[in-house]
C-alpha cells in the first residue's frame, strides 16, 4: 500500500498519489473533495488508514524533523494539547504531512481550507457539516446541516456536536479494546485542522475571527479538543492589536537542494539517469526557486530533452553517454531557466478582500500575455490595430498626438541637450514613467489615434489594400465596429476600463500589454510602432 | 472485561513512561490544575474574589468587579475555580450567565446569548425567534424572580473591553437592572487592557463599582512552587514507586541546575504569564524521552530554541538566489533615499548591478517577476497602495518589511551566499 502510494512527485496526477506527493498543489483538488470524504469512516481515513512510521517518514525526504516534531506535540493516545501552528512557505509539504500523519496515527479529525472555505459562514459550516457527518446533497438541496453566521452560533453548535462525536468515539474505544477492527479512528480526541489560514486575514471582520480562531481552545474548554493551524505565513504576520497567547510553532523550512534531489529521484524509473539528469539541471535551478512544483513542470519536459539522444547511443558506454547527453541538454539549460514557470499555484499576492476581482483579471492578463509569447495568436487586423492605438495612447504623452497627423512619424526630430541638469531631469522623470506605469486615456483619443494609423496605412497600401482594412473614415458603421472589438479587448484584459476622470466624466482606458507584445503584434501588420513611440 | 484490565496493566508496567507522559500533558492543559496553587493564601486573587462573590451571595446585594491582567494570567482559570467552589457551597443559590467579548459583541447575540443560558438554566424553553427587546425584558424579568427567590446570577464578561464598543446598551442595561433593590447579581468584567474601566460611557462608568483585581506575572518563588507542583509524580498511585521516585529525583536535580534557571529565565523575560511558562512546559515534556522516561535539561533546550524564533531571518534563509538580489536591490534604491518604487524600477537597478558588476546570476524579466511574486507571498515586500488599483503588480509600488540589518544578517547565515550580494549590501 505504502509502496503505491509513495508516487512519481513530478507526474503527479492521479488523486491517489498527491496524499503522498510533497507539493501543496495537488493537494487542491484533494481538499476540494476532503469535506465528503470523512462520511465514509467517521472522522479519518478509514480503510486506508495505517501508515506504518518507517513508511511515513520514507514517503518525505527532507521532513524527517518536523513529522517527528508534530508527533511529539500530538503525543501519546488520548492526551490533551496545545493549539500548534505549522508554517512555511508554498509546495513545502505542509498539508500532505499532516494528513500523512493523521493517517499513521488512525485518530479522528476535521479538516477544513480556508481555500474552499472563503468566508467564516462557509468555514463554519464545513467543520459541523464534517462532524455532524453531513453530506450535501441534491436531497438536501446542497445545504449544510445547520445554519451559522456568527461566531456565538458556531461555538453553541460546535459544542453540542463535539460532545456527541466523543462520546461516540469513547464508546467506540471501550469495544475496541476488546476486538481490534479496522477501519475505526484511535482513542478519544478530535482535531480539528484549518489550513491555509492566512487568507482568512483578508476577510471582513478579520479582526475578530482570528483571535477567535485561537482562543477557541480556550472558549470551547474541551480537553479532547486539539486545533492545528496550518499557514503559508509565518505566526508574526498575525499580530493584532486583540493579541493570543501564541501556538506552538512548527516550521517548514523551504527544501534543500539534497532534499530535492531525494524528492525528484522517488520512483524514477532509471535511478541512474535521472540522478545524472539532476547533475546537470538542479543546480542552477535552484538559484531561481526552490520550489518542487515549479521545479518538477521545469524538469519534465526537460528530461524528455535529455533522453531524446538515448534512442541512439545503446551499446556506448556509460561515461561517453553522459558526455554526449550533457553536449545534447546543455544548450537547452538556459533558455528554459529564463523561460517562465507555466503552472501557477494559488493567486500570489494576497491582498484586501475588494480587491479579488481586479486579482483574477491580471493573473488572466499575464496568463494570456505568457500564451502570446509561445504561440502565434489569432486576432481580426482592426483588433490588431485597436491594441496598437491603445498601446501608444497610453504611452505617449497626448501633447505628440499631432505627429499622427503627417504621414510618417520617422520624420520627427527631437533634439535635446545633454546637460548635468536635464541629465537630471531625465533621471527624475524616468523614474516617474516607471512608478506610474501606462497612462490612462479617455475613448476620443483612442479612436483619433486608429483612425490616423488605419488611414496611414491605407495611404502606404495604395490600391491592393486589403479588403479589411477599406474603413470610411467616420462612418457610423465603423464606429459600432470598433467599439464591439474594444469591449472584447476590455474582456480579454489587453485594455482595462479604469474609473471614470472627475472632470470629464468620461470613462478612461489603459492598456496592459507590454512592449515587446504590442512590437509583435504590429509586426504582424507590419506597422512602423517603434517610429511612433515616444522615447525619453 | 477483567481480562482487559489485567492486559491494561502488563501494558503499563512495560512502559510507564507513556502514562507519565499523558499525565503530565493533561495537568499542563488544565488550568484548574494549576491555579489551584495559589487558592490556599489569604492574599491571593482567588480569596479575594471568592468574598466579594460569597458576601453577594449570603447578603443579597449587588455587585461588579472588573479582573484585569496580561493575557494567559490565569483571570478566567481564577474566576472558573471560584465559581466551582461557590456552585458546590451553595449548589441552589448560584447560576452563571457566560459571555464573551469575541463572540458576542453586538447587543442582539449577546441577549440572546444570556436569554438562551437562562433558559437551560432555569429550565425553561428558549425561542430562537424572540426579538432583542423580548431578550432584554425577559433578561430583566429573570433578574427580578431570581431576587426574589435569593438566588445570585454571576454575569461573567470575558473580553470585556470589546462590550464597550458601540453603544454599549448592554453594559448599560445590566447594571442599571442592578441598581433596583429587588436583584441580585454580579458582573465580573475581564480584560487584558488595564484602561478597561475607562472606556465607558458616562452613564455606565457612574454605575459601575470600581473595584479592579490586578493579576500580576508570578513571582521566582511562586514559579518555583508551580513547576514543583506541575512536573512531579505523586507517589502514591498507580506508578510504579521506584520509577516515580527516581523520576521525580532527577527532576530535582534538573531543576536545582544553574543552567535550567538560566533557560526558565530568558523564557520568562519575554514571556512572563502563567500559560506562557505552561506552553512552554507542554513543549518541554513532549520532547520527554519515552525509552528513558525521564526529563532532562536537554528537553527544556530544544523546546525554548523551537519557541523562540526568527521568522524573517527564516524567510530570508528560505529565498533563493535570484529573491536575494531583488531584495538587495530593493534595499540599494531604499539607500539611494528612492522611497517608492515598484518592480520596474528595481528591475533597472539589477539591470545597472549586471552592467557594472558582471554577476553570474542574470535572469530574465519573466524570472524576476516570479521570483518578485515569491517574495510577495512570502511577505517579505508587500504593495504600498492598500486599495485596489487597476495595475498590474509590476507597476504597483512596493515596500521591504524587514530591516537593513536583518536583511544583513539574514543573508550573513545563508548557506552558499555569494559574495556579491554581501559587497551589493554595503554599497
Amino acid at each position: 500500500m505504502a509502496k503505491e502510494e509513495s508516487s512519481q512527485v513530478p507526474k503527479r496526477t492521479t488523486r491517489s498519489s498527491s496524499s503522498a506527493a510533497v507539493s501543496n498543489i495537488v493537494d487542491e483538488s484533494e481538499k476540494a473533495s476532503k469535506p465528503h470524504k470523512p462520511t465514509v469512516s467517521e472522522h479519518g481515513f478509514g480503510e486506508e488508514a495505517g501508515l506504518s512510521l518507517d513508511d511515513l517518514l520514507s514517503n518525505f525526504p527532507g521532513r524527517r524533523n518536523q513529522m517527528i516534531e508534530i508527533l511529539r506535540l500530538l503525543g501519546p493516545l488520548n492526551s490533551p494539547n496545545f493549539p500548534v501552528f505549522i508554517y512555511g512557505g508554498v509546495s513545502t509539504g505542509k498539508t500532505s504531512v499532516i494528513l500523512q500523519v493523521f493517517r499513521h496515527l488512525n485518530r479522528p479529525f476535521v479538516y477544513s481550507s480556508c481555500i474552499t472555505c472563503y468566508n467564516s459562514r462557509i468555514l463554519f459550516e464545513s467543520v459541523l457539516n464534517q462532524l455532524l457527518l453531513h453530506r450535501k446533497s441534491s436531497g438536501n438541496g446542497y445545504s449544510s446541516a445547520k445554519r451559522c453566521e456568527k461566531p456565538s452560533d458556531f461555538v453553541n453548535f460546535l459544542r453540542e456536536a463535539l460532545v456527541n462525536v466523543i462520546d461516540n468515539l469513547k464508546r467506540n474505544s471501550g469495544k475496541l479494546n476488546s476486538n481490534k477492527c479496522h477501519g475505526r479512528p484511535n482513542g478519544n480526541v478530535i482535531y480539528l485542522v484549518f489550513d491555509n489560514l492566512e487568507l482568512a486575514r483578508g476577510w471582513d471582520k478579520s479582526s475578530t475571527i482570528l483571535p477567535f480562531l485561537f482562543n477557541l481552545q480556550d472558549i470551547l474548554k474541551m480537553p479532547e479538543v486539539g486545533l492545528i493551524f496550518v499557514s503559508n505565513s509565518s505566526p508574526d504576520t498575525y499580530y493584532s492589536n486583540m493579541g493570543y497567547i501564541d501556538p506552538i510553532p512548527v516550521y517548514f523550512p523551504d527544501y534543500t537542494e539534497d532534499d530535492l534531489r531525494q524528492i525528484f529521484l522517488t520512483n524514477q524509473a532509471d535511478h541512474k539517469l535521472y540522478s545524472s539528469f539532476l547533475d546537470i539541471v538542479l543546480r542552477p535551478f535552484c538559484r531561481v526557486t526552490r520550489r518542487v512544483d515549479e521545479l518538477s513542470t521545469a524538469f519534465s519536459s526537460l528530461f524528455n530533452k535529455y533522453c531524446e539522444p538515448l534512442s541512439d547511443l545503446r551499446g556506448v558506454p556509460k561515461e561517453e553517454m553522459n558526455r554526449r547527453l550533457f553536449k545534447h541538454i546543455q544548450p537547452h539549460i538556459v533558455p528554459s531557466l529564463n523561460d517562465t514557470f507555466r503552472v501557477r499555484s494559488q493567486p500570489s499576492f494576497k491582498d484586501e478582500a475588494n480587491q479579488q476581482t481586479r486579482r483574477k483579471s491580471s493573473i488572466k492578463a499575464s496568463g494570456s500575455r505568457e500564451d502570446f509569447d509561445k504561440s502565434d495568436f489569432h486576432m481580426s487586423t482592426s483588433a490588431k490595430y485597436l491594441l496598437i492605438s491603445a498601446f501608444l495612447a497610453s504611452r505617449n504623452p497626448a501633447t505628440l498626438d499631432s505627429l499622427f497627423d503627417s504621414t510618417g512619424g520617422s520624420n520627427r526630430k527631437r533634439k535635446r541637450k545633454a546637460s548635468v541638469k536635464s541629465m537630471e531631469q531625465e533621471e527624475i522623470t524616468e523614474q516617474e514613467l516607471l512608478m506610474k506605469g501606462p497612462g490612462t486615456f479617455p475613448l476620443e483619443r483612442l479612436l483619433a489615434i486608429f483612425q490616423c494609423i488605419t488611414s496611414f496605412v491605407e495611404d502606404s497600401l495604395g490600391e491592393e489594400g486589403t479588403s479589411e482594412l477599406r474603413i470610411e473614415g467616420g462612418g457610423s458603421g465603423l464606429m459600432s465596429d470598433v467599439l464591439l472589438q474594444l469591449s472584447s479587448l476590455c474582456n480579454a484584459n489587453f485594455i482595462i476600463k479604469g474609473g471614470s476622470c472627475p472632470i470629464e466624466g468620461s470613462t478612461r482606458y489603459r492598456s496592459t500589454v507590454s512592449e515587446d507584445l504590442a512590437l509583435k503584434v504590429a509586426r504582424s501588420v507590419e506597422f512602423p510602432l517603434s517610429n511612433y513611440l515616444y522615447r525619453r | 472485561m477483567g481480562r482487559d484490565k489485567e492486559k491494561e496493566k502488563q501494558r503499563q508496567k512495560r512502559n510507564p513512561s507513556e502514562e507519565v507522559l499523558n499525565l503530565l500533558r493533561s495537568r499542563l492543559c488544565n488550568p484548574n490544575f494549576i491555579f489551584r496553587l495559589f487558592s490556599d493564601s489569604p492574599e491571593s486573587n482567588y480569596s479575594k474574589l471568592r468574598f466579594i462573590i460569597s458576601s453577594s451571595i449570603t447578603e443579597a446585594s449587588n455587585n461588579s468587579i472588573l479582573l484585569l491582567g496580561p493575557r494567559g494570567s490565569g483571570k478566567v482559570a481564577v474566576l472558573d475555580l471560584v465559581l466551582g467552589d461557590l456552585l458546590q457551597e451553595y449548589p441552589d443559590a448560584i447560576s452563571v450567565i457566560k459571555l464573551n467579548g469575541l463572540l458576542h459583541n453586538d447587543d442582539i447575540s449577546a441577549f440572546k446569548e444570556i436569554a438562551r443560558q437562562l433558559c437551560v438554566e432555569h429550565q425553561l424553553l428558549f425561542s430562537k425567534m424572540a426579538s432583542f427587546d423580548d431578550n432584554s425584558q425577559f433578561m430583566i424579568a429573570m433578574l427580578r424572580e431570581c431576587g426574589l427567590a435569593h438566588k445570585t446570577i454571576a454575569f461573567v464578561l470575558d473580553e470585556f473591553d470589546l462590550f464597550a464598543q458601540g453603544k454599549q446598551k448592554l453594559l448599560y442595561s445590566l447594571l442599571d437592572a442592578m441598581q433596583s433593590v429587588t436583584s441580585q447579581a454580579v458582573v465580573i468584567g475581564v480584560s487584558c487592557r488595564m484602561d478597561a474601566d475607562q472606556l465607558l460611557e458616562k452613564r455606565v462608568r457612574s454605575r459601575f463599582s470600581h473595584r479592579k483585581l490586578l493579576f500580576l506575572p508570578p513571582s521566582k518563588e511562586d514559579i518555583e512552587r508551580l513547576l514543583d507542583h506541575l512536573l512531579a509524580l505523586p507517589l502514591d498511585s498507580s506508578l510504579p514507586h521506584k520509577y516515580a521516585a527516581e523520576f521525580n529525583g532527577k527532576l530535582k536535580a534538573t531543576l536545582a541546575d544553574a543552567r535550567f534557571k538560566q533557560i526558565i529565565d530568558t523564557y520568562l523575560n519575554s514571556n512572563f504569564t502563567v500559560n506562557h511558562l505552561m506552553r512552554f512546559l507542554f513543549q518541554a515534556v513532549s520532547y520527554m524521552d519515552l525509552e528513558s522516561g525521564f526529563l532532562s535539561l536537554e528537553n527544556f533546550k530544544t523546546a525554548l530554541s523551537s519557541i523562540q524564533r526568527q521568522p524573517k531571518m527564516e524567510c530570508i534563509r528560505d529565498c533563493s538566489i535570484a529573491e536575494l538580489y531583488l531584495l538587495v536591490c530593493m534595499r540599494r534604491l531604499e539607500v539611494k533615499e528612492q522611497n517608492s518604487y515598484n518592480f520596474h524600477s528595481v528591475m533597472t537597478e539589477y539591470k545597472s548591478i549586471h552592467d557594472s558588476f558582471k554577476t553570474s546570476d542574470y535572469y530574465s524579466r519573466n524570472v524576476c517577476l516570479r521570483a518578485f511574486e515569491h517574495l510577495l507571498q512570502r511577505e517579505i515586500i508587500r504593495f504600498t497602495d492598500t486599495r485596489g488599483s487597476s495595475q498590474s503588480i509590476d507597476f504597483r509600488p512596493v515596500k521591504l518589511l524587514i530591516s537593513s540589518a536583518e536583511l544583513h544578517e539574514g543573508l550573513k547565515s545563508y548557506h552558499s551566499c555569494p559574495a556579491m550580494l554581501l559587497k551589493l549590501m554595503d554599497h
